[in-house]
């Protein structure tokens, strides 16, 4: 039985981006890629670097409440954390 | 032949930079960039705070070489996360060693230093652990050929070398830091014993401070190729002239456990080497208590010769008509210290004529 | 100020030969040695303009061509080029002289010169206007670039785009323009007037001429541009000019793939391309023929005035 991971930035990310007309390009200053993100991802990481969050705080803050998207959700955690933007803080 | 090359010169005296002239600079710059040194000419200027008083032109193609060391450290510390996020549940510290510890230590030896793989310690009785977690984590064996494999796993110190199949980063497993098959076994117990701890950085170990100097001093005079050998003479230097200040007892303890390590051949040869090379300013008790490790007048007289001429610049103008077959011996010497005569022409002979060509990783 | 064209052929030859040639293209000075008599005809031929330079100011480059030593080179004529004594290409056979050293000069700034975001692709200038084809090869990008610079637009450069870091303008490094294959002879149509190396078949990019750049483009070697336009090329026999917006977005992401630094720079590297985006129309780009495509960019400056 394991509670819900809190997700933080990964440390030392400033995010560096710009956005253009719903598309974005991030600057990823850990592995020194460069990554094409939508808007809501964007989003996401700047709520992120308030302070590390819960994803059920995250769906609070963008008022989503179906299960799709809360599931949706999940999976843009899931790939930003692919790409070590964020991290799951160890419980 | 007796003066020393200009980029010798330079590193033995960086302030020295500052009155060269534009065909000197020339000189330097393509010394140290066949030597792999650019950088670390470039992070030397900076450092005694030349920079400002070269040639524009100097100094703009100074910046060039500091820009790829920069994304070098920025590729190495981003790939320690990576290792250290494959080996956590092993349970095992991370012991760092060479250039990947210089880095990761903020050493002065890091500045300017580039290299092109990870090198970590473990206990031999968990190899096959780290492989095995390291395999889950994408990186994959190099060296399929049968031979080569036997040659690491029996013979070496370490794994055949990994590559991560997305990144393309390599990185060394060593169980020791010479092969099973030298005439010399420091134990590798008792290096993993003194690791310390990094300050900051939960998990990650460097090698104690007299280890870390007699380990370099192994590697650069029992490796087979010295193309890199001023580049690693001036390691040692710079490893020397930073924990002789600050670490306590450090020059009385270095001949100390050289002994007990079974490693006062190479310390002879890195004191010596660095001394007349590079200047460093050993204090004459250490000496005296290295010439332990002293060989006979006759070897000596031929390393003495061997050594100075492979410790030049790789350069063009650094070349003299011996170097090809001094190089040779040395490659010779070099495998002979890890492999004993009769098993080394057979290995040579097997690399040569039956192994495919490897292709060495690029830098950056 | 001493060029290449004032130099007697021994001259040349002497300074190939011994101390080296210096040469300055736009903010680099590269010291060329050669032994082989065919790189000073080469070079007298198509950098008649350039200026040459004493050794009081360090070279950035050391470009040495030669030939193999011994019996080799009776058997099997080739050319080694040789970078502070490093080995970067494989021999050629020795008719590729000419364009190895081109080849050459080009991989010295590509590899090198990170003071610059550098984009592989061609760039020229017109009305204070630059417009920058990335393009990767088979694009018609050095066809295209040929044929503006034959109608008036300045040349920056047919390979190397240098966008400077700290402000974003282009620096100039105008080199002969390579062509290959069908081009050649399309430029030759297109433009009588200019000067073309004579072609050397069998390259590993087929057959290959140069052409060289106009005296005022080389003159202005050290004007800088102000990037206006980013189109990417794609020739198609047949197509119909045109430009279709590429969103700046996707636009950063194909500078970054087009550009031999962008991942070496870092930070630097990403907030130059996003700059570069922001201060420029981004296109794709397809035609068929040149005299539409000059329209299309004649249109471009119209626009702008």
């Amino acid at each position: 039985m394991t509670s819900p991971p809190i997700w933080r930035l990964a440390p030392g990310q400033r995010l560096q981006y710009r956005c253009w007309d719903g598309e974005c390009v991030l600057y990823n200053d850990l592995s020194g890629d460069t990554h094409l993100l939508d808007e809501f991802a964007l989003a996401l990481l700047e709520q992120l670097k308030a302070g590390p969050q819960a994803a059920a705080q995250l769906a609070a803050a963008f008022e989503l409440d179906a299960q799709d998207e809360d599931a949706a959700l999940q999976t843009v955690l899931d790939d930003l954390a692919a790409l070590f933007l964020i991290e799951a803080l160890p419980c | 032949m007796t003066a020393l090359p200009l980029l010798t010169r330079v590193l033995r005296q960086p302030p020295s930079m500052a009155q060269l002239g534009a065909p000197e600079w020339e000189l330097l710059l393509r010394q140290a960039v066949a030597t792999d040194m650019g950088a670390t000419l470039a992070l030397l200027a900076e450092e005694h705070g030349l920079l400002q008083a070269l040639p524009a032109q100097v100094r703009r193609r100074l910046d060039w070489e500091r820009t790829g060391w920069r994304r070098h450290g920025q590729a190495v510390r981003f790939e320690l996360r990576q290792v250290q996020h494959a080996l956590r549940t092993s349970g095992l510290p991370l012991i760092l060693l060479k250039g990947t510890a210089y880095v990761a230590a903020g050493l002065p030896a890091a500045a300017g230093r580039l290299f092109s793989d990870v090198d970590i310690l473990v206990p031999k009785n968990r190899l096959n652990e780290v492989e095995g977690l390291l395999m889950a984590h994408g990186w994959a064996s190099s060296h399929h050929d049968a031979y080569d494999q036997r040659y690491y796993r029996e013979w070496m110190h370490e794994l055949p070398p990994m590559q991560h199949m997305r990144r393309g980063t390599a990185i060394d497993v060593h169980h020791a830091i010479l092969p099973e098959t030298a005439r010399v076994r420091p134990d590798p117990a008792l290096l993993r014993a003194g690791a310390r701890a990094l300050p900051g950085q939960p998990g990650l170990f460097v090698l104690a401070p007299c280890d870390m100097v007699l380990h370099s001093a192994v590697h650069l005079f029992s490796e087979g190729e010295y193309d890199h050998g001023l580049r690693d003479l001036f390691d040692l230097h710079r490893l020397l002239c930073h924990f002789g200040a600050n670490e306590p007892g450090f020059w009385t303890a270095l001949p100390l456990r050289a002994r007990e390590l079974e490693l006062t051949r190479p310390l002879f040869y890195a004191l010596r080497y660095c001394m007349r090379v590079l200047g460093t300013p050993v204090p004459a008790a250490t000496v005296a208590a290295a010439a332990a490790g002293r060989p006979n007048p006759v070897l000596l007289a031929l390393m003495d010769s061997l050594f100075l001429r492979a410790l030049r610049p790789v350069h063009p103008s650094c070349a003299g008509t011996l170097t090809a077959l001094s190089d040779l011996m040395l490659f010779i010497r070099g495998n002979w210290l890890r492999m004993p005569p009769l098993m080394l022409s057979r290995h040579l002979f097997q690399k040569a004529f039956l192994t495919p060509r490897n292709v060495k990783l690029d830098q950056v | 100020m001493l060029t290449v064209a004032a130099l007697s052929e021994s001259a040349l030859s002497a300074r190939l030969r011994g101390p080296g040639l210096r040469l300055r293209t736009g903010p680099f000075i590269s010291c060329i040695r050669s032994s082989v008599p065919a790189l000073a005809v080469a070079l007298a031929r198509m950098y008649g303009d350039y200026p040459v330079l004493d050794d009081d100011i360090p070279a950035d480059f050391d470009v040495l061509l030669r030939r193999p030593r011994g019996l080799r080179r009776l058997v099997k004529p080739q050319v080694f080029f040789h970078y502070d004594g490093m080995e970067p290409f494989q021999p050629l056979p020795l008719a590729q002289l000419y364009p190895m050293f081109e080849w050459a000069m080009n991989w010295c700034v590509s590899s090198h010169a990170h003071s610059w975001l550098v984009i592989h692709a061609a760039v020229v200038e017109k009305e204070g206007a630059a417009v920058i084809l990335p393009a990767p090869p088979g694009s018609g990008k050095s066809t295209l670039c040929a044929a503006l610079v034959a109608r008036g637009w300045r040349l920056l450069s047919d390979e190397l785009t240098l966008v400077r870091l700290d402000d974003g303008r282009i620096d100039p490094v105008p080199r002969p323009v390579s062509l290959k294959n069908a081009s050649i002879d399309v430029i030759r149509a297109w433009a009588p007037q200019a000067h073309l190396s004579p072609p050397v078949a069998d390259t590993m990019k087929g057959t290959v001429a140069h052409m060289r750049p106009p005296q005022a483009s080389v003159a202005r070697a050290d004007e800088p541009a102000s990037p206006a336009w980013i189109v990417f090329p794609q020739w198609r026999a047949g197509a119909c000019a045109e430009l279709v917006s590429v969103p700046q977005a996707r636009a950063h992401l194909r500078l970054a793939e087009n550009a031999f630094n962008y991942s070496l720079l870092g930070a630097a590297g990403f907030t130059t391309a996003a700059r570069l985006v922001e201060a420029t129309r981004t296109f794709d780009f397809s035609y068929g023929a040149l005299d539409d495509a000059m329209a299309v960019f004649e249109g471009l400056l119209a626009q702008r005035r």
